[in-house]
């Protein structure tokens, strides 16, 4: 597989030199996708399929361009590059468009990330039904229910990428995600609902179906009667899941492109201590089975570990290799990885008894962010927390402040890293948070 | 419908956005080669996708060899462009090609679907053989021909965006800049994106019906960062509709770039309101948003169907005061979410989903409306050949009211007024919904006296529509570029709404006591 797709990235950028390009790095990709998803007794959807992209960045007169198409008709994909360099040259110059220079594809790791369980293309149609009927049963034990649906994903990703100045390399990935969402009857017309889902490269690593629907039964059923909260200014404590989407809001800004643009409250961090020295963050693309673990990112810069945060000075920001040319910053990686929050030493139970009086919150509903100011604003639900303890649950609450200042109050950190996603997160705690409810 | 088209905000215009924008939308060009300027070939669709009747039958037979209620190939090429304005220059473009044939087989509430991006025979009838694993019956008569229906006609285009070089775009997005630059002296950087779509699909229907739609979209937006003292702060706005080139004007673009910056500079006046409980005034046009979350999910069929709603068990029950009217509708000529047909082929047009109060009904596809005996509404829509589709809104609005603004204003002794927005999110089942408010004002004894930004704002769909107290006379719809997602698939949809009074919502806010 990678073979082939490594040969046609390579013919892609032969086709962009001869249409006159200077430089070309060209990327192919193909992936094979199967869904099923299972209700009332009954498989209600099968997806299978089998998609493919080729994406041509072009570098000519000083100028750039960046194309994607699904059509690999040889005629029409030279066609597409032809175009594609004209395109090119009909767009103004900027001397800070260059193609990755080659001191940035040296020294790639080669360590073993273990992204590939062969497993995964075997995975057979009566296994995909059984994973499902194992997570009805336990999803659909309760009386409350109305419905549940049992999801099974998974696939197999393959990409190459040539360039013209020397770039070769491939990324291939497996993955397996199983789970459940549950809507269970509440008073009135409202419906309790949530749900919980797992995943990971490997299908071996997975936790038995059934377990995985107990913890969507469970919180699901936690939801039961939630209620408004108080307006009221107190303690925060976020849960695993949930702080790792936190974490990424505070990210959003951190990059050269955001602050090039004066979109960033980042803009003058680098070096100061602008976070509570409770907070390390790290980038590290080199985690064995991480969800963002490579050798080199999209623009072939090899991968190396980050620190971004240092018990709270900022150390560092993504630097993609355009717009670290007009910034003059050194270039780091445009994008993240596997963005490593350090953890503490409590578990969630000790964090509650350490906060003794707050709100613990579970989820987020919608709300942004100013990546300018960072000032933010979001809806919630969780519970209070009542005597160190996890009390009634709470939703139809906002919780709005700024950012910066936010991760400034951060006071605790568990040790209880929510491992389904590129963000690993511990619980955190949060001091003097305001929230608006009743 | 009496909605007007965008009017300008007066001394309201103002406020602000961080851009979360969304992927411009799939469109679809006639061939791969056309951005600089080839003429478009006539558009037979059976031959732009290299099929004919036989060999689409032959495709439908193999689909539908092991049964099926229901049947559909739905061919889609689409080709999106995109420029980048960034620090006075445009070096930066992109394109997209999307060309594929989903393939899918309805068997009660079973879906088998499988798709290819390759258009050769083999591989139409492998994947037709994929999506029919779902069905274990026997064969159903598939038609040995289609019968092509009519094309529609709201968002018919004299130039498509495939005709259209770069080197015509390229001064639209200098224009834009330098507007922007000229309107105030603290700002410090323009960025400029602009983005076009043109999008062809044929649907070939296990009914012997075969519908074609040449869908355009147009979409430019501009982000301001201004700088006062150490205080920076950037705020953007953006229009998009299924347009041509010329519906570019001077006059249409400088009113965006001066949106833009208003909403920038009061930003730096702005503050939160206090925290909690309040009465909210919802500007006209964009504030829509609260009809798309607080009621426009909740009455799509499939979560009816299946009972996860919290409006499963309430047509035909009272929901509001009588002066509330709210509609879906997709035929709304060249509005961002106008549709000829739906992506299951069926017409698109007009639903009630509620009706002086009662709500009438939900929004339907082939699916969910066999299953309630009903005709499809035209609901069914996907983001790609890559997806089953599902029911969908289109144009969310409500009619005018009895009140006018002024009246609704002078009603409130302490609240606010929101008026642009980033975004917003619903829970289904518990009827939950936020949006996002980039920026409003404070009222005071009936008296807008403050700008206010950033504030989230939360309530519960069936609580708020029972507390729209007032409604006035201005209904419009909002041009900016809404993105709706659900189950990750993003469709462009439209929104619209008069100044309208919500009696009590949780507003996030700063300061508590």
């Amino acid at each position: 597989m990678s073979a082939d797709l490594q040969n046609r990235s390579a013919q892609a950028v032969e086709m962009a030199k001869q249409a006159g390009a200077k430089d070309a790095f060209v990327t192919a990709s193909q992936t094979r996708d199967v869904q099923f998803e299972y209700r009332a007794g009954a498989l209600e959807k099968v997806k299978d399929t089998t998609s493919r992209y080729l994406n041509v960045s072009v570098y000519a007169d000083g100028r750039y361009s960046s194309h994607n198409t699904t059509d690999m008709n040889p005629e029409r994909l030279e066609r597409f590059v032809r175009e594609a360099v004209a395109i090119t040259r009909a767009l103004e110059p900027d001397e800070h468009r260059r193609i990755t220079p080659t001191e940035l594809f040296s020294d790639r790791p080669t360590d073993e990330l273990d992204l590939v369980d062969d497993n995964v293309a075997g995975i057979s149609r009566e296994q995909r039904i059984a994973w499902c009927e194992q997570l009805d049963e336990i999803a659909t034990a309760h009386d409350r229910v109305i419905s549940a649906t049992a999801g099974i994903y998974d696939g197999t990703v393959n990409s190459a990428s040539v360039s013209s100045n020397g770039f070769a390399g491939a990324h291939a990935e497996t993955y397996c995600w199983y789970g459940t969402s549950i809507t269970l009857r509440d008073e009135g017309d409202k419906r309790a609902e949530d749900g919980y889902y797992v995943g990971g490269q490997h299908v071996a690593s997975l936790p038995a179906a059934g377990d995985v629907a107990r913890v969507g039964l469970e919180r699901a059923l936690s939801r039961l009667h939630s209620e408004k909260g108080p307006t009221t200014k107190t303690t925060m404590l976020v849960d695993a899941r949930a702080a790792g989407s936190l974490v990424g809001r505070l990210m959003g800004p951190a990059n050269a492109r955001r602050i090039s643009q004066g979109q960033s409250f980042w803009a003058d961090l680098i070096g100061t201590k602008a976070f509570s020295d409770k907070l390390s963050i790290t980038d590290n693309p080199l985690m064995p089975r991480g969800f963002g673990s490579r050798h080199f990112d999209s623009e072939g810069i090899s991968s190396r570990r980050l620190p971004i945060i240092e018990n709270g000075v900022v150390r560092n920001v993504y630097v993609d290799t355009y717009h670290g040319s007009k910034t003059d910053m050194a270039p780091t990686t445009g994008s993240s990885s596997n963005r490593v929050i350090t953890t503490g030493s409590q578990s969630l139970e000790e964090l509650l008894g350490d906060v003794g009086e707050g709100v613990y919150v579970t989820s987020w509903l919608g709300g942004n962010a100013d990546q300018t100011t960072g000032d933010f604003s979001l809806g919630l639900r969780g519970h209070m927390i009542e005597n160190g303890e996890i009390g009634r649950p709470v939703g139809e609450m906002n919780v709005t402040g700024n950012l910066r200042d936010l991760f400034n109050q951060l006071e605790l950190l568990g040790n209880d890293v929510y491992p389904y996603s590129a963000t690993l997160s511990p619980s955190l705690v949060f001091g003097g948070v305001d929230f608006s409810g009743v | 419908m009496t909605i007007k088209r965008r009017a300008f905000l007066g001394h309201m215009a103002a406020g602000s956005a961080i851009i979360t924008m969304p992927g411009f939308l799939q469109g679809c060009g006639v061939q791969s080669a056309t951005v600089l300027g080839q003429a478009t070939p006539d558009n037979p669709f059976m031959t732009w996708f290299g099929v004919d009747q036989a060999a689409t039958a032959r495709v439908m037979s193999e689909l539908t060899a092991s049964g099926a209620d229901a049947a559909d190939l739905y061919f889609q090429h689409s080709r999106t462009n995109s420029l980048t304005l960034e620090d006075g220059i445009v070096s930066n473009a992109s394109s997209n090609i999307a060309q594929g044939v989903g393939l899918r087989v309805v068997v009660g509430e079973q879906t088998g679907y499988a798709f290819t991006e390759d258009l050769t025979q083999p591989s139409m009838l492998a994947a037709a053989r994929t999506a029919s694993a779902i069905a274990s019956g026997s064969a159903v008569v598939a038609p040995q021909s289609f019968n092509p229906l009519a094309m529609g006609d709201l968002y018919t285009t004299s130039v498509p965006w495939s005709d259209v070089g770069v080197e015509q775009k390229l001064p639209i997005l200098k224009f834009v800049e330098e507007k922007a630059r000229a309107m105030d002296p603290a700002i410090e950087k323009v960025a400029v994106y602009w983005g076009d779509g043109d999008e062809r699909v044929m649907v070939a229907t296990l009914d012997g019906r075969l519908v074609t739609d040449h869908r355009p979209m147009a979409r430019i937006t501009v982000v301001v960062t201004a700088r006062k003292g150490e205080d920076v702060q950037t705020g953007y706005s953006n229009i998009a509709a299924r347009e041509e080139f010329n519906w570019y004007s001077e006059e249409r673009l400088t009113a965006m770039v001066k949106e833009a910056v208003d909403r920038t500079m009061i930003q730096f006046e702005a503050r939160r309101p206090p925290a909690g409980e309040m009465p909210v005034i919802l500007a006209s046009g964009a504030s829509g948003i609260l009809l798309h979350e607080a009621i426009g999910h909740g009455m799509e069929a499939d979560f009816n169907r299946k009972g996860t709603s919290i409006y499963s068990d309430m047509i035909g029950k009272k929901v509001a005061e009588p002066f509330v009217t709210i509609v879906d509708q997709a035929s709304i000529p060249r509005e961002r979410g106008a549709l000829n047909y739906d992506d299951e082929g069926n017409k698109a047009g007009k639903t009630v989903l509620v009706e002086d109060g009662i709500l009438k009904s939900y929004l339907h596809d082939q699916i969910s409306a066999k299953q309630y005996g009903l005709k499809p509404t035209g609901s069914g829509r996907r983001q790609s050949y890559k997806y089953a589709p599902m029911p969908r809104m289109s144009c969310t609005f409500m009619e005018d009211g009895p009140h006018t603004k002024e009246e609704i204003i002078a009603a409130v002794d302490h609240g606010i007024i929101c008026e642009t927005y980033t975004n917003g999110q619903v829970q289904i089942g518990a009827g939950d919904y936020t949006f996002y408010v980039k920026n409003g004002w404070l009222v005071e004894n009936g008296k807008i006296t403050a700008p206010i930004k950033d504030v989230n704002i939360i309530g519960n769909g069936p609580e708020s529509l029972k507390r729209i107290t007032m409604v006035a006379n201005d209904a419009r719809l909002d041009t900016g570029g809404w993105t709706c997602g659900k189950d990750g698939q993003s469709v462009p949809v439209s929104q619209g709404i008069p100044t309208v009074l919500v009696s009590n919502m949780t507003v996030g806010g700063e300061n508590v006591g």
